[in-house]
């Protein structure tokens, strides 16, 4: 075994992050949640944790299940664990909506139902953390990748810790007044540490091994790679202690938040620039569609990085507008421009990978059409950016049509991945060579196939 | 056998590889430099030595097990051995022409 396999659950977890992705999206076009609603209404809450847990840490930990072994170079560690984890996540993440839903006062749910969903939440999200965390203890010492993949593990535990603390509170369970400080408080704490820390953090690591073994650059380790590791660690950890002063009541918290975001800002100049030379230094001609359309992905969090940073659109109705470049232009751009091109190479795996060498088979690129593609990447990105446009200047209604073309356009991508797995675009001649096995939309091969 | 029947038979070993293509970047894995010494014994025993694109890709026990599968057909092959190695790492300098 000289490394990685093919991940059986991944295309699971995909399929239900794509789900989440159009349940978030129709909610925000129906109008439900902010700016029809308070940006901390429980309305508001719904939505932004269908998309924060059902669609980016479904992803995230669905390609991670694939890539963190491709980073180390060795087999994922406790593999089983990923299906239970699946099956917590969705139902932790039921619950929890369902005691937003009740929080809202539409229904006569339990309350208890939120903290049961924090309960089922930490649960899933503690097997997949011991899944990464045992895979990259074993492979020490950590490439840098992956040392920004235990830096996000770090930062998903914190944030899951917070959110299941503010579970207990909003639902009465418990009246302990430091957690109530830390309602009170900690809430862009908990939103950095789940967007920035296990999300963002992560998907820059995986990015410096992807996007070199897309576009064929050499994998060197750059200086201002590592510095960028070092600086968003930094800034992770006082967050944390961020999260420390809200608790025990002491000053502090506004300044080590501050430097916390200034040290982001600089990781993402950093960032930037790396991958700026990675694409230099490509030997691949034309870069592929995952890469071109990863492009308006970058340019939005460095955007959102420098806007966050400015005091003045921080603290106004602005930061909904900044998160929400954040999430849509950065987190799931870069999440559906990957995820086009990794369904593929997944796909491949799965049909072509025991019947090669045995005669003629098609390449990865060959399972997708990128000039269809292309456009509705074009229509994404731009319905994104004026839907961002509008929430900063409050034009409600205007956002929800973006929303709404926006949505058509991760439907239509969508199908793109659904036709990705049925083998649609591969040419007839070898399509289905001797001894291949068609795929499943979703669900796991079966285990005797790799 | 001879050297030049060795010599043949390591030329047709490696001419069958080339049916064999990197599944991402699309080029047989002869041309891109992923085949680093095919060497063939009395009695027709072949051992081959290869890398993939990158350490810890999830196609190396595909591709490898493509290559034995080869090899194993070529004629006059009477055993085959193949040996995944990173050493030296493969970079994209080995491959005759990028995509």
């Amino acid at each position: 075994m000289q490394g990685a396999t093919l991940s059986r659950w991944t295309m699971a977890y995909f399929a239900a992050a794509c789900l989440m992705l159009l349940a978030g999206q129709g909610l925000m076009v129906a109008g439900y949640g902010y700016p029809a609603a308070d940006i901390a209404a429980p309305e508001t809450l719904v939505l932004v944790h269908v998309l924060a847990i059902g669609w980016l840490s479904l992803l995230m930990a669905g390609a991670l299940l694939q890539f963190v072994p491709v980073l180390v170079a060795r087999p994922l560690s406790a593999a089983p664990l990923a299906a239970p984890a699946l099956a917590l996540l969705l139902a932790g993440l039921g619950f929890l909506i369902a005691g937003f839903v009740a929080l809202s006062g539409a229904t006569d749910l339990p309350l208890f139902f939120m903290p049961l969903g924090g309960a089922f939440l930490g649960l899933g999200f503690g097997f997949v953390a011991i899944i990464l965390a045992a895979t990259l203890f074993a492979a020490r010492p950590l490439p840098l990748p992956a040392c920004f993949v235990a830096t996000g593990v770090v930062a998903l535990l914190g944030a899951i810790l917070l959110g299941a603390a503010f579970t207990l509170v909003l639902s009465g369970v418990s009246g302990n007044p430091f957690l109530a400080r830390l309602v009170a408080g900690g809430v862009e704490l908990h939103a950095v540490l789940g967007l920035g820390g296990w999300l963002s953090v992560t998907a820059a690591g995986v990015s410096y091994r992807l996007l070199s073994m897309f576009l064929l650059s050499p994998e060197t380790e750059r200086p201002t790679s590592r510095a960028v590791w070092w600086v968003v660690s930094l800034a992770i950890g006082l967050v944390v202690a961020a999260v420390a002063t809200v608790l025990l009541a002491v000053p502090g918290k506004d300044v080590l938040f501050v430097a916390a975001l200034l040290l982001t800002l600089a990781a993402g100049v950093l960032y930037s620039g790396d991958v700026r030379q990675i694409y230099r230094a490509r030997r691949r001609r034309q870069a592929e569609l995952n890469i071109r359309a990863s492009f308006p992905a970058f340019a939005a969090l460095l955007l959102s990085i420098v806007f966050v940073n400015i005091p003045i659109v921080r603290t106004g109705e602005g930061v909904a507008a900044i998160t929400y470049l954040f999430v849509f232009g950065w987190l799931t751009g870069l999440g559906l421009a990957q995820l086009y091109k990794i369904v593929a190479f997944l796909t491949w795996l799965e049909a072509y990978g025991p019947v090669l060498g045995r005669g003629p088979v098609p390449r990865v690129q060959d399972l997708v059409d990128e000039r269809q593609a292309a456009v509705w990447f074009v229509l994404y990105y731009g319905a994104v950016a004026a839907a961002t446009l509008a929430l900063f200047w409050g034009h409600a209604a205007f956002f929800r049509a973006m929303v709404l073309l926006q949505t058509v356009a991760t439907l239509v991508l969508m199908r793109e991945f659904v036709r990705a797995r049925r083998l649609s675009a591969v040419p007839a001649a070898t399509r289905a060579p001797a001894g291949f096995v068609r795929p499943h939309l979703f669900c796991p091969p079966s285990a005797s196939r790799r | 056998m001879d050297e030049e029947e060795k010599a043949s038979l390591a030329a047709a070993i490696r001419e069958a590889l080339r049916v064999i293509i990197d599944p991402e970047i699309g080029g047989n894995i002869v041309d891109l430099g992923l085949i680093y010494a095919i060497d063939v014994e009395d009695g027709g025993i072949a051992r081959v030595a290869m890398t993939t694109t990158t350490r810890g890709c999830p196609a190396s026990d595909y591709l490898k097990d493509a290559v034995s599968t080869c090899v194993w057909d070529v004629p006059g092959v009477e055993y085959a051995e193949v040996r995944l190695t990173y050493e030296p790492p493969w970079t994209p300098d080995m491959m005759a022409q990028a995509e």
